[in-house]
């Protein structure tokens, strides 16, 4: 009966409670969509840093990584591909030769990471043939020698064309200084301007070409078939090659990892205030409708309904109100996820921006099904907390005199 | 068999500042099925001696025994649960519950005490056919009259069997058909289920029909008439 007298008494002033429910569908629903759009940009940098740069997990020799010496090349790398490359759960592999050098065109020249690869193998482990617009190029087209791929922000930089040449400079595996005129035969944007700016990509062939010899493999890349995986993959290959290190995407930066944390926190701090300021205006609700209802609590309470059932149903009011505003605002926040997932939010106009944190023009929102769990848990808190204060006004009624009150 | 008995009960309101006396060493006792009126001017300490019967407010000095328990020495707790059991209020101005139908407004106090659902449904049938309105059952409050309010506000008083039931001015908000119709749905009551009603009132009209008359003035019963 508490139950049904607690969600009657809801619908007793609708116009009230709608406005209530309202404000709460609305604070719900506009949270969620920006928890949704920064969760989106969130996964895209991501699914670009691992589909362009760095997929899931590398191998480098352990020297390697401490100052990104030529001379620290993983030893044995092809019976160490082929091992990982037989392994269930991996989808794509491929080795890179990894050089600091220099880039300069008759114009500029810029500090570069120099990759030397396989084009074909790479095509299967990164998206970079992707980037490359049909009037920029392609990847590594044709048998011609000294091709090499750069990003649209290093051509600007180096103020070069599709087709001109620029002459790279670094030191090979054999600490040797070489250099050579290479001719560009793509350039790629990707979403990330510093990327773009800071490597370049040449055939291994044509390194191993200049240096006279074979300039080794610095980096071992691993696409997995689920990004779900790499806890588990990065374990066992730590045990099959304890002379490597092996490293998942968020290990190699660091920052990516910190960002995406930061950014849950963000969202939940974000949606913590929209819920915290619409916890004053039910408690302001629900204090009006105890000093409305003075009289008929403290006649229930003199006909014998005890404190705790009046403090309960108070706490149900409250409860009611709240569920039914943010079903509603939950319900409303998922279906314009939904819709803006499908056909994404275009932000052309701050492309330029958003490039410079390495996030694409058009973000498909989304949420995870754990946010909305700790969103329900969060929903129910506030409409618990906000319940307090009026409940236990209602408790300190007298009813001798509550039934006096006109 | 006495089933009230109050002893030298007084109530001192600002007993700090200027006192004021509302009950001054009052002694009454009631007996089952009495039919009782307790009248008296503007301020004499009618409400006061019904809040203190009723268990909602608690005296200066004194002493109230229901059925052998004294209850000014009970906690809030146990207050509220006696209540429950043993009291039946009627208001001045019903005070039915107006999100609840007038069946789950008599259902309401045996849901309180814990009473099966199929004893509920007889009971609250037979009390909504006792007080003549067994074909309203499913109207809310707001589709009611005023008397009709009354009536289920007297259900709702007898649903959880009291010892007696106490009534603040009952008659006061009804027009005279009403309020004509109300004592008489109460004296019946009291006739054939020997049911204890105590009223407080300034109608002429309650105080023709009760069996018994208290008249207070300045906290002091001046008069006690039976009629019988």
């Amino acid at each position: 009966m508490i139950f049904r007298i607690a969600f009657r008494n809801i619908w007793r002033n609708k116009v009230r409670s709608l406005i209530v429910i309202t404000a709460i569908t609305l604070g719900l629903a506009g949270g969620l969509m920006a928890a949704a759009v920064m969760t989106g940009m969130i996964d895209q940098k991501v699914r670009s840093v691992i589909n362009t740069e760095l997929s899931h997990i590398q191998l480098h020799d352990p020297s390697f990584l401490k100052n990104y010496e030529a001379r620290f090349v993983i030893a044995a790398p092809a019976e160490l591909m082929k091992k990982i490359s037989g392994m269930p759960g991996v989808k794509s592999l491929c080795g890179r030769t990894r050089l600091t050098g220099m880039a300069a065109s008759p114009n500029s020249a810029a500090g570069v990471q120099i990759m030397g690869v396989d084009p074909e193998r790479e095509r299967m482990v990164t998206n970079l043939y992707k980037l490359i617009p049909d009037s920029s190029g392609g990847w590594f087209n044709g048998s011609r020698k000294n091709q090499v791929m750069i990003g649209h922000k290093l051509a600007e930089k180096l103020k070069v064309r599709l087709k001109s040449k620029i002459v790279l400079r670094f030191q090979g595996t054999d600490g040797n200084l070489d250099e050579a005129a290479f001719s560009i035969g793509g350039i790629f944007g990707s979403s990330n301007s510093v990327f773009d700016e800071s490597t370049v990509f040449v055939k291994k062939t044509d390194l191993d070409a200049i240096t006279g010899g074979n300039s080794g493999i610095h980096e071992v890349a691993v696409l997995l078939n689920d990004i779900e995986g790499i806890p588990l993959m990065q374990a066992r290959l730590k045990k099959l090659f304890p002379a490597t290190e092996v490293q998942n995407w968020m290990e190699i930066k660091p920052e990516m990892g910190l960002l995406t944390s930061v950014i849950a926190v963000e969202i939940y701090v974000i949606l913590g205030i929209i819920l915290f300021a619409l916890a004053f205006g039910i408690v302001n609700t629900m204090l009006m409708i105890v000093f409305e209802r003075t009289r008929e609590l403290g006649m229930l309470m003199a006909v014998g309904m005890s404190k705790s059932r009046v403090f309960t149903m108070i706490m149900l009011e409250t409860v009611f109100l709240t569920i039914i505003g943010g079903v509603i605002g939950m319900a409303l926040g998922a279906l314009l996820i939904a819709v803006l997932h499908r056909f994404g939010i275009d932000l052309s106009a701050m492309a330029k921006g958003l490039a410079a944190y390495g996030v694409d023009s058009k973000i498909y929102p989304f949420i995870t099904r754990e946010f909305y769990i700790n969103l329900t848990i969060m929903i129910l808190s506030t409409g618990l907390l906000s319940a307090i204060l009026p409940a236990r006004k209602a408790l300190q009624l007298k009813p001798v005199e509550a039934i006096r009150i006109e | 068999m006495n089933i009230i008995e109050i002893k030298n009960l007084s109530k001192v309101y600002d007993a700090k500042t200027i006192p004021v006396y509302a009950l001054n060493g009052v002694d009454l006792s009631f007996k089952q099925g009495e039919f009782t009126c307790i009248v008296g001017p503007s301020g004499s300490g009618k409400t006061t001696m019904l809040n203190l019967l009723g268990g909602l407010d608690s005296p200066s000095s004194g002493e109230i025994r229901i059925a052998n328990t004294d209850i000014t020495s009970l906690k809030s707790r146990q207050l509220i649960d006696f209540r429950l059991r043993n009291i039946g209020f009627v208001f001045q101005s019903f005070n039915l519950i107006p999100v609840l139908t007038a069946k789950e407004n008599v259902e309401f106090i045996m849901q309180l005490q814990g009473v099966k659902k199929d004893q509920r449904d007889k009971r609250t049938l037979e009390l909504m056919q006792s007080v003549g309105l067994g074909e309203k059952i499913n109207a809310r409050p707001a589709k009611l009259s005023g008397g009709q309010q009354q009536r289920v506000a007297v259900a709702r008083a007898l649903a959880s069997k009291p010892r007696f039931i106490l009534a603040d001015e009952p008659t006061a908000n009804l027009d005279s058909k009403s309020a004509e119709n109300l004592l008489e749905i109460m004296e019946k009551l009291n006739r054939e289920e020997n049911i204890t009603f105590i009223f407080s009132t300034h109608d002429s009209r309650v105080v023709a029909k009760a069996r018994r008359v208290v008249t207070l003035e300045d906290g002091r019963i001046v008069s006690d008439i039976s009629k019988n």
